[in-house]
């Protein structure tokens, strides 16, 4: 078996490099493209990086969205009475607070967290890093993203509609998304299969690429679920069937099967997905906060191969945790324990890759720009969630929490999910936003931004922790109910301030943002942080079709930091050929592929 | 130096298992005639063939996990007590001939494709796609088979089951159809994917729906 795949190697390896040149993969048929129309080119231009610009704003337009509706909904939980826009304009009902935080999840989990850092940083970045010119169906990205667009544009429509109609379109929007989801995935993993440039092997691919292409695989398995949970609820919504529901009037009440198993059907199919959707939205994070501890500690990620194992672990054990929701809805007795055990050990990747970070970290003189504390940010919020996460893994603090609208919770998720995710969207948007639109944000406001950001969300979220274990003083007899009543509602009001302040410091990144945008004057270097991974050795913004000319080659594993042989700088770019390398040190590919067939013909 | 070179002996291992990236040479064996002697690379060879070929898989695998959650729903809803067994039309086992037929004349389109007899080619895609055309009419005949039955969708569980099934399996082949079509009007001069590969790709899928329409007929047949 070896020997066949090292004669294929070896006719791959044996011909010339001037030979290969010549790109020999298509471009996607879009390098060739000429000038349009601006509304042409936002419609219908089918280039990576200009549909990963797309979701980047359609993610920055839900964010802020999202954020205003949370605001909304703490100011309504101190001053019930205050008037309120999105609540009282309609009708300040407990329905319209339901969908007010509906709407807010479903922008936030599927607009943000799920598309801005696959979907739109994956599609700017995976077809540069691995070498490529474009993703490997261009056109069925441009299908993905307008699905996604529609998607949203349902999703919020749903809000102004009449319950009924507006959650059968609700529904509809979240099938749509997922088809997209699908498209999206399957771009991806094929793009990163089949599309990596000469020399792009396996442990030469970034992190942040690893990251995306399990993530897709992942997302190709659990979006179709949630597309079948999607049509079986559409179709009892719509058809009038009773998949989730038992037929009335048939045979009267059933015996055998209790009524709590059809809604518990639901549950499981759904949270099938939603568990392992949380692990869609922080694997790509992982991706990046590693590359960019990587890059500003200047080290190489520290036990390298280990972190892709913890990737593709973090991915199998979120494809199989799901029943870890389902604690409250009455399982066979034994599964909890085992679904305990597989949500307690999704530590250990977990703690595989804090190893690492801390490992690249050590001794490191790391240079704290914004992207940096960003990714630190995100580092110190995934301990700090992931301690609270313990707590739950405990399948009996977890079946109580589970019922009803609890603060620990909330604060658990929103800090692992929601928060830690945007500090590392945050931290890769300042650290590849000069690739992507030739200028640099403004460091000194990236970095107030950061700090009271940081503080703020310590603020918000901590003390909703302890909101949630007051609320469940009660099971512990003897405590005094009344003074921790108290407590609660100063703690609350403090949250909400603290909200206020976070999200008024948001405008200093937008100000930052937009300012940074429009600076006029030169373009910041080709590669500005001294970073060694392919994007940063074409022109920013890189033109479409990416590799005018030649096509890349690989020479060098994606994280060469320190003192390297022959290298003036504290670095050596992935496509830095290593012809010059001394033979005591086998990193060039070339040589190292000779060698091959007689390596390979000795192990079989 | 530590990390400059942690990637020497196993790299090579995995350089292989890996593929190299999108580089490596048509492995030329299995679709006779893709792009000339694949072990001569030169110049700009079109497209890898390979990114349809993987992509064909990993959407199997996403269909799959679809029908799955379908199948699942099916078993676990079947244990209820308003569950009345619905007998299948006697047209579904009309259309799995059909459809069993038309895999087989779509193998030997792509046999008569491999000895270049093109026409006959031609020939035998046109009756496969006619054979896949008649099997979704049937279908349809089915389902009026049922509904003269007094079987709506929303009567009973077992009939709603077999309605999404057969309808999610028929907008699943519906798509299929468009593909074999396409392998038969585009005109595939110059173009990145070849005419082969775009047979070899749809072939799999076909078979693949071939092979879940028999699984969902297991299903409802036995577990009704």
């Amino acid at each position: 078996m070896i020997a066949a795949l090292g004669g294929k190697v070896t006719s791959s390896v044996s011909n010339d490099p001037q030979k290969a040149s010549m790109p020999d993969y298509d471009n996607g048929g879009n390098t060739t493209e000429a000038p349009d129309s601006w509304l042409r080119v936002l419609t219908f231009r089918t280039d990576h990086k200009a549909i990963g610009l797309r979701y980047l704003w359609l993610a920055l337009f839900s964010v802020f969205l999202g954020m205003i509706m949370s605001l909304v909904m703490r100011i309504h939980l101190v001053w019930p009475g205050a008037h309120l826009p999105l609540l009282s304009g309609l009708d300040n009902s407990p329905q319209r607070y339901a969908a007010l935080t509906l709407l807010h999840g479903s922008l936030m989990v599927l607009m943000v967290l799920t598309a801005a850092p696959q979907a739109g940083f994956g599609n700017y970045l995976l077809p540069i890093q691995i070498g490529a010119r474009d993703m490997a169906f261009p056109t069925l990205n441009l299908l993905a993203f307008w699905g996604t667009a529609l998607s949203l544009v349902g999703v919020a429509a749903a809000f102004f509609l009449s319950p009924e109609t507006g959650l059968n379109l609700w529904i509809c929007s979240v099938a749509l998304f997922c088809a997209a989801a699908l498209a999206n995935a399957l771009n991806f993993s094929v793009t990163t299969i089949d599309l990596r440039a000469k020399g792009m092997t396996l442990p030469r691919l970034p992190i942040t690429v690893w990251a995306w292409f399990i993530n897709a695989i992942l997302s190709l398995l659990i979006f179709s679920i949630l597309l079948a949970a999607c049509v079986y609820l559409l179709a009892d919504r719509i058809l009038g069937t009773h998949f989730f529901s038992t037929t009335p009037f048939l045979y009267g009440p059933p015996h055998s099967v209790p009524a709590v198993v059809l809604p518990a059907l639901w549950q499981r199919l759904f949270w099938f997905f939603a568990q392992a959707q949380v692990y869609v939205a922080i694997l790509p994070c992982f991706g990046i906060v590693t590359h960019l501890i990587s890059t500003f500690s200047r080290k190489p990620v520290w036990v390298h191969r280990a972190v892709v194992l913890a990737l593709c672990a973090a991915g199998l054990f979120g494809f199989c945790i799901w029943g870890q929701h389902t604690f409250a809805s009455g399982l066979n007795p034994y599964s909890p324990l085992v679904f305990s055990l597989l949500a307690s050990s999704l530590g250990l990747p977990a703690s595989i890759l804090l190893m690492s970070w801390f490992g690249t970290l050590w001794n490191a003189k790391a240079q704290l720009t914004t992207a940096m504390l960003f990714a630190l940010g995100f580092v110190s919020l995934f301990l700090a969630g992931g301690l609270s996460g313990l707590f739950l893994a405990r399948n009996d603090l977890a079946a109580t929490a589970g019922a009803g609208n609890d603060d620990f919770i909330t604060g658990h998720f929103h800090l692992v999910m929601g928060i830690a995710a945007t500090f590392a969207m945050l931290g890769a948007l300042f650290f590849w936003f000069p690739k992507m639109f030739g200028r640099s944000l403004d460091e000194r406001l990236g970095k107030i931004h950061f700090w009271i950001t940081f503080a703020g969300v310590y603020f918000i979220f901590m003390p909703m922790h302890w909101l949630g274990l007051i609320s469940h003083l009660h099971l512990s007899p003897g405590a005094s109910l009344s003074a921790a009543i108290a407590a609660g509602s100063a703690i609350r009001s403090f949250v909400t301030a603290a909200t206020l302040i976070t999200i008024a410091a948001q405008g200093i990144f937008l100000v930052n943002f937009v300012a940074s945008l429009l600076r006029r004057g030169e373009a910041v270097a080709k590669n500005p942080w001294r970073a060694t991974t392919l994007e940063w050795s074409l022109p920013s913004p890189p033109p479409i079709g990416n590799f005018v000319g030649a096509a890349p080659v690989v020479y060098r594993s994606a994280y060469e930091f320190g003192a390297i042989a022959n290298c003036t700088e504290d670095f050596a770019s992935q496509s830095l050929a290593a012809d010059s390398t001394p033979p005591a040190m086998p990193g060039g590919a070339d040589k190292g592929l000779q060698s091959l067939p007689p390596y390979a013909a000795g192990t079989t | 130096m530590p990390g400059t070179h942690v990637v020497d002996d196993i790299e090579l291992i995995i350089e292989d298992i890996g593929g190299g990236g999108g580089n490596k040479p048509p492995t030329g064996d299995d679709h006779g005639g893709g792009d000339g002697d694949p072990h001569k690379r030169r110049k700009p060879a079109p497209t890898s063939p390979r990114r349809y070929q993987t992509a064909i898989v990993l959407a199997m695998l996403s269909i799959v996990m679809f029908f799955m959650a379908l199948a699942v729903t099916f078993l676990v809803r079947k244990m209820g007590s308003d569950w009345v067994p619905v007998h299948l039309p006697f047209m579904v086992w009309v259309n799995t001939i059909v459809l069993l037929a038309s895999s087989g004349t779509l193998e030997l389109a792509r046999r008569k494709q491999a000895t270049g007899d093109l026409k006959g080619f031609r020939r035998l895609w046109e009756v496969t796609t006619a054979l896949g055309v008649v099997f979704l009419i049937g279908q349809v005949v089915a389902w009026r088979e049922l509904v003269a039955k007094g079987f709506y969708v929303s009567t009973n569980p077992a009939s709603s089951f077999f309605y999404i099934f057969t309808a999610a399996h028929g907008v699943h082949l519906l798509g299929g159809v468009g593909a074999l079509l396409y392998v038969l009007f585009r005109n595939f001069a110059n173009k990145p994917l070849t005419q082969p590969v775009a047979a070899e790709v749809t072939s799999h899928y076909w078979h693949f729906m071939d092979g879940l329409w028999l699984f969902l007929l297991a299903l409802l047949y036995l577990g009704k």
